[in-house]
């Protein structure tokens, strides 16, 4: 008689601990994402990749948001890194876990169309009659495909030129006047490489060549730069692209350039202890680097060859894109949550406090911003860069479903230039890698 | 297991009984259910996915067979990371143990405040990979790192220990040495403590060198030990993550893109989840031939007492 006792406890224990496992479940439900609170108000959730002072400033206003009407809650969750919330948004896509408003990286966008589990935010711009006519063509035309506006620009930035002024008037150079052209930076960046101080760094991310290669109008993909169709083939390693590798390989090879890798941090620690005079940076991060260095910091827009026409940036930063398959009160009020965003009051708190860029460029005219530039006249440049850009395909920006997967291929190539590795065969490996990539995402399809 | 055979031999042929198997298997219960939950299903779904082209979500979408292996086989990046993650292994592995064994024969001996110094060569176990791994991207950094301060004031070349494909891979093997000594050197330093002291005096009245007992005494009777120790590290270091993501994301050039971070890259950032179960498979049954070679030659070799 003892056996069937003995079996009967496991049995039990089985069961309990099974129970156990169900029972975390039902701890999480409340946790999802519901229609409707308590309170009868729509809950929103919107997830975003914004930490440190950044995820501050959306909270913030996330909270007036929610204190300015009584019917829409907004529940704003930071999932981390871009590349993190992306890959969590996709575990969850399309379940009633999903959020209802996503934070995407703008590399993210042609993969967020392709997932089928977003509504275009057109939808609510046709059915709701909403002017666009304030929002930042530069801006929105890179999240507009065939006509269709998919996702809200939420967070832009562009790159731009950061120097040292103190280092530029110590070298006998115009601090008034950063280098345009290539040769101009090649000459500045030999005046200033003294001692431990280098002239020119670029970080080793995919990002700068890439606007680097836009600046004089080329392409990174064909078809288009992805956007007449899906893009086959790589076309970064053109005569742009060969350009700014020989730039890079030169300099290197001058000792007039200097590898500081791909941590953010380290190339900004390095240009304020003045192991470099002037970088290549993110205009989110200006503010910043103006406020904690100890010198003077002047901005200027991206370089170009002597021979080629400056044409502009692309946007960077990130969107919001709006799931489908919730309820349409859900949509609606995310919809109003996405509104609220783009008014030019919230965006000039946010550009001043960012410094990404107003979407809405009513947003320029608010006494905030005024007095803001005021103080930081390097924070204008920047507007001003995004301004004075051409409309084009290459400024637009390339889509295709494996950017961060070209982007590593080209971060390779780029740290092989160290090594003293051809510019030319750099580029046509990145490339070649890229379309094995490519190949494979459109076998998929 | 004897009062199951006595009632095997005991019970008539004929009544019907609880199948043996059956039983046994009712008490595996638990444990198999977990490990068919956690580990079985995880397993053949790798291997499943691994012949298969997917979406983004990890869906399997087009058979491929064995394209992804063939591929992988072919290409020089994992072929790179390959290289890299037996590197990394070596540069791990052999100096850790070394650095651990000797920290915990010097902790060894019965002197004032030794308590003291077995906790610091200890203390290393209590930190987190995450934030070591932040400390020592601060020393490295080449623009304000200490590291390149030591190396200017010894007089020698600045350098960039992170940036350069050469050194790269040193550079987190280091950190990595540092962070494992301080549990290795607990479980060695509880291994010394095993081992019975009338050995050593039987040694001394022999009057054998320090040395010769050192190595007919203590590194026989520590061996169980040190394979442990030696299986810990190995496994640990072929599945380093934390430092790599932390301090050089795989670069530069994949110079440390060991196949872990090779897996994940591909999974999480790529979203080719077929290619990184491949390679997953892959690491899989490289991990399986090293531990088998490392029992077998451990059989002879390893003093149980």
């Amino acid at each position: 008689m003892k056996k069937p006792k003995i079996l009967l406890t496991l049995l039990t224990l089985t069961v309990l601990l099974l129970a156990a496992c169900n029972g975390e479940k039902e701890t999480a439900e409340p946790e999802k994402a519901q229609a409707a609170t308590k309170d009868g108000k729509t809950e929103v959730v919107f997830w975003h990749a914004m930490n440190g002072q950044l995820e501050e400033v959306v909270d913030d206003l996330v909270a007036d948001f929610n204190e300015q009407q009584d019917d829409i809650t907004v529940k704003a969750v930071f999932q981390g890194t871009y590349e993190e919330a992306i890959t969590k948004f996709n575990t969850v896509a399309g379940t009633k876990d999903a959020p209802t408003v996503m934070q995407v990286f703008e590399v993210g966008t042609k993969y967020m169309i392709d997932s089928g589990k977003i509504e275009p935010v057109q939808k609510f711009i046709d059915a709701d009659n909403y002017d666009t006519s304030k929002w930042e063509k530069n801006i929105t035309n890179y999240y507009n495909v065939d006509g269709v506006q998919y996702s809200m620009p939420f967070n832009s930035s562009t790159p731009v030129l950061i120097y040292n002024k103190d280092a530029f008037k110590k070298a006998g150079l115009d601090t008034e006047k950063p280098p345009a052209t290539y040769e101009e930076l090649k000459t500045a960046a030999k005046a200033l490489t003294t001692g431990d101080q280098y002239g020119f760094s670029v970080l080793n991310y995919g990002w700068f060549i890439e606007e680097l290669i836009a600046a004089q109008g080329g392409l990174f993909v064909n078809e288009d730069n992805g956007r007449a169709g899906n893009a086959t083939e790589a076309v970064f390693n053109g005569k742009e692209g060969q350009e700014v590798f020989q730039l890079i390989s030169d300099m290197y090879k001058d000792k007039t350039f200097y590898n500081s890798g791909q941590n953010w941090d380290d190339i900004r620690a390095a240009f304020q202890s003045g192991k470099i005079a002037m970088y290549l940076d993110s205009s989110a991060g200006v503010r910043d680097i103006v406020e904690q260095s100890p010198f003077d910091v002047g901005t200027g827009y991206l370089p170009v060859p002597e021979q080629s026409e400056w044409e502009g940036v692309v946007i960077g930063g990130a969107s919001l894109w709006m799931a489908n398959g919730i309820e349409d009160a859900q949509q609606q009020a995310a919809w109003e949550f996405m509104k609220y965003l783009t008014s030019p009051e919230v965006q000039a708190t946010w550009h001043v406090n960012t410094g990404y860029f107003a979407i809405n460029t009513d947003a320029y005219d608010q006494d905030i911003v005024k007095s803001e530039w005021e103080k930081y006249p390097q924070l204008k440049v920047t507007v001003d860069q995004l301004g004075d850009t051409k409309t084009s395909i290459a400024t637009q920006g390339a889509l295709i479903p494996v950017f961060p997967e070209a982007r590593q291929k080209v971060v390779g190539a780029m740290e092989s230039l160290y090594q003293g590795a051809d510019p030319k065969e750099a580029l046509d490996q990145a490339a070649k890698a890229t379309n094995d990539a490519l190949e494979m995402a459109n076998r998929k399809k | 297991m004897i009062a199951v055979k006595d009632r095997l031999r005991a019970e008539p042929k004929s009544r019907w009984r609880f199948p043996v198997t059956l039983e046994g298997m009712l008490y595996l219960l638990p444990s198999i259910v977990l490990f068919a939950v956690f580990l079985f299903y995880p397993m053949f779904k790798t291997i499943y996915l691994s012949l298969f082209l997917t979406d983004a979500q990890g869906n399997a979408q087009i058979f491929v067979g064995l394209e992804h292996y063939s591929q992988l086989l072919s290409s020089p990046s994992f072929r790179a990371s390959l290289k890299a993650t037996v590197l990394f292994v070596l540069y791990t592995v052999p100096a850790g143990v070394i650095l651990a064994l000797g920290l915990a024969l010097l902790a060894n001996q019965k002197l004032k405040g030794i308590g003291f110094f077995r906790t610091l060569f200890s203390s290393t176990m209590g930190m987190s990979v995450a934030a070591s791994s932040v400390i020592w991207l601060f020393i490295y950094n080449p623009a304000i790192g200490i590291a390149n301060t030591i190396m200017t004031t010894l007089g020698l070349q600045e350098m960039q220990w992170l940036l350069n494909p050469d050194t790269a891979l040193i550079s987190v093997a280091i950190p990595t040495i540092w962070m494992n000594t301080g549990f290795s050197f607990l479980i060695l330093l509880g291994g010394l403590h095993n081992i019975d002291a009338s050995l050593y005096e039987s040694g001394k009245i022999a009057g054998v060198s320090d040395f010769y007992s050192l190595r007919k005494i203590t590194l026989p009777l520590l061996s169980p030990t040190l394979l442990f120790i030696v299986t810990v590290s190995l496994i640990n270091s072929f599945q380093t993550f934390g430092q790599i993501d932390i301090l050089t994301k795989g670069g530069p050039m994949e110079s440390t893109n060991v196949i872990v971070y090779s897996i994940f890259k591909d999974a999480f950032v790529n979203f080719n989840i077929g290619s990184a179960s491949a390679q997953a498979v892959l690491l899989f049954a490289f991990i399986l031939i090293v531990t088998i070679l490392q029992f077998k030659w451990s059989e002879k070799k390893v003093h149980y007492q």
